[in-house]
């Protein structure tokens, strides 16, 4: 579904990845966890070209991704993104919000493309708010609405980009909620998040990634429970 | 001294009719204004360089020099462009709404810039292209915040539209100076030409407070 090769990245003089090669097999849910500026969010958007590597290829549902616009544009119509701020438009409704791509790109019809999105809404449990602005949602909502607004693209591959890290405490239970839905769904997702329990819970495979590379994989239980490498324990110890 | 209200009351209806001249050019010149400033704006925080460059240029000439030599300059230089004489309204019109849309596009500049970068990575992230999240998602939200700005444009360009009355097109200004070079009633004409000004300005402050308030009720963001 999602083929990195030899993928590096450097912000001006500064490397933030290094040599990363990575396959996201159909159906699997990655998770990356790590330290704060390890790249996790970088590697994350390198996948749909927010970020452009500075060398290697990206490969998305058998595209290969490049600078030119049209196909990145085609290509990102299969990659759902949900990002930690939420990033709604603020002057559209709920409804105008998960519809404005399907209808402009897609080119649905309105209607239709309504009442998917009230499908939408009603799975991610917001089917009151159809009518509502961002502002007057919590950040819970909000994000549970960009989920919806991803979604209405029947995107091949979702991203999550640390998508509880902007909510309060008890807002982060629904959302994840919502996510671990999709997994059951079989939906392909590849998320970055400091939520270790539900990493544990809904992941195939856990990246832990340090020092500009993917330092170790596995599955949950693997990588959580017997680390092999040094540089996992001592961050595993911090944070457990 | 006597203000001699009569004459003033004869002089009226012409000026009201100067008035409703001015009114028609300025609505012209802003909707002319908004259009090469939309463009422009977009345009200089484009990533294409040559573009920036252009509309750089663009401003800095148009806000650099003042109306009055662009008004002589675009009277001279359209008739040999266009090979024929142009109407004065023609000339009025494209002389007032360059200039406002140069004022126009540095508004438009920083109300696309004050919008949050992730509304652009949101909309590039579900397969619109620059121009088009330009379009459906960074400009609809500028424009309410540039509202404020527009309508003080709008007011500056009501007023700036009198100096057209140098190349002898009879809107409120001129009018006035036509009824004081019969009348020599300097002192009402003037003073009823300043009120009229004033009443016309006010009601754009108005109507821009009226928009104000009816966008603000979409969201507060």
């Amino acid at each position: 579904m999602i083929r990195i090769e030899k993928l590096s990245k450097s912000f001006g003089p500064v490397e933030v990845l290094k040599d990363i090669d990575l396959h996201v097999r159909p159906g699997e849910v990655v998770v990356m966890i790590g330290p704060s500026g390890a790249g996790k969010s970088t590697l994350l958007r390198c996948m749909n070209y927010l970020e452009v590597p500075t060398s290697g290829r990206v490969i998305v549902n058998g595209n290969e991704l490049s600078t030119d616009e049209e196909v990145l544009n085609r290509a990102r119509l299969n990659i759902g993104m949900v990002f930690q701020r939420f990033n709604l438009f603020p002057h559209l409704t709920v409804l105008e919000n998960i519809t404005l791509a399907p209808v402009r790109l897609l080119k649905e019809e309105l209607v239709a493309a309504r009442e998917r999105a009230a499908v939408l809404l009603e799975r991610v449990g917001l089917a009151d708010k159809k009518d509502a602005y961002p502002s007057q949602l919590s950040g819970g909502q909000q994000q549970r609405v960009a989920i919806a607004r991803a979604l209405a693209m029947n995107p091949k591959v979702m991203l999550f980009d640390e998508p509880t890290s902007a909510l309060d405490p008890e807002m982060v239970g629904e959302v994840l909620a919502v996510m671990k839905n999709l997994t059951a769904d079989g939906m392909t997702m590849v998320i970055v998040t400091h939520q270790m329990k539900f990493a544990r819970e809904v992941a195939n495979r856990v990246l832990f990634i340090a020092d500009k590379k993917i330092c170790e994989a596995g599955s949950p239980k693997e990588l959580f429970d017997n680390p092999q490498e040094l540089r996992t324990r001592e961050f595993l110890s911090k944070i457990m | 001294m006597n203000f001699d209200y009569d004459l003033v009351m004869r002089a009226l209806p012409l000026l009201i009719t100067g008035a409703g001249i001015t009114v028609e050019i300025t609505v012209l010149s802003v909707a002319l204004g908004i259009c090469i400033g939309l463009i422009a704006g977009i345009a200089r925080v484009s990533r294409f360089k040559p573009l920036q460059l252009v509309t750089a240029c663009y401003v800095n000439f148009f806000r650099g020099t003042p109306l009055l030599v662009q008004i002589f300059i675009i009277y001279f230089l359209l008739p040999l462009i266009t090979g024929h004489r142009m109407e004065p309204m023609v000339v009025a019109v494209t002389a007032c709404g360059i200039n406002s849309g140069a004022y126009i596009a540095e508004i438009f500049r920083a109300g696309i810039q004050s919008i949050d970068e992730g509304q652009m990575e949101a909309g590039r992230s579900l397969g619109f292209s620059w121009l088009e999240t330009m379009r459906y998602i960074i400009v609809p939200q500028a424009f309410k915040r540039v509202l404020p700005p527009l309508g003080n444009e709008f007011i500056c360009l009501l007023k700036d539209s009198s100096l057209v009355s140098v190349i002898g097109f009879e809107e409120l200004t001129r009018r006035g100076q036509l009824i004081i070079a019969r009348t020599y009633a300097s002192f009402e004409i003037w003073t009823c030409v300043a009120l009229i000004y004033l009443a016309m300005t006010m009601l754009i402050s108005q109507l821009v407070a009226y928009l104000e308030r009816r966008y603000a009720l979409d969201d507060t963001h």
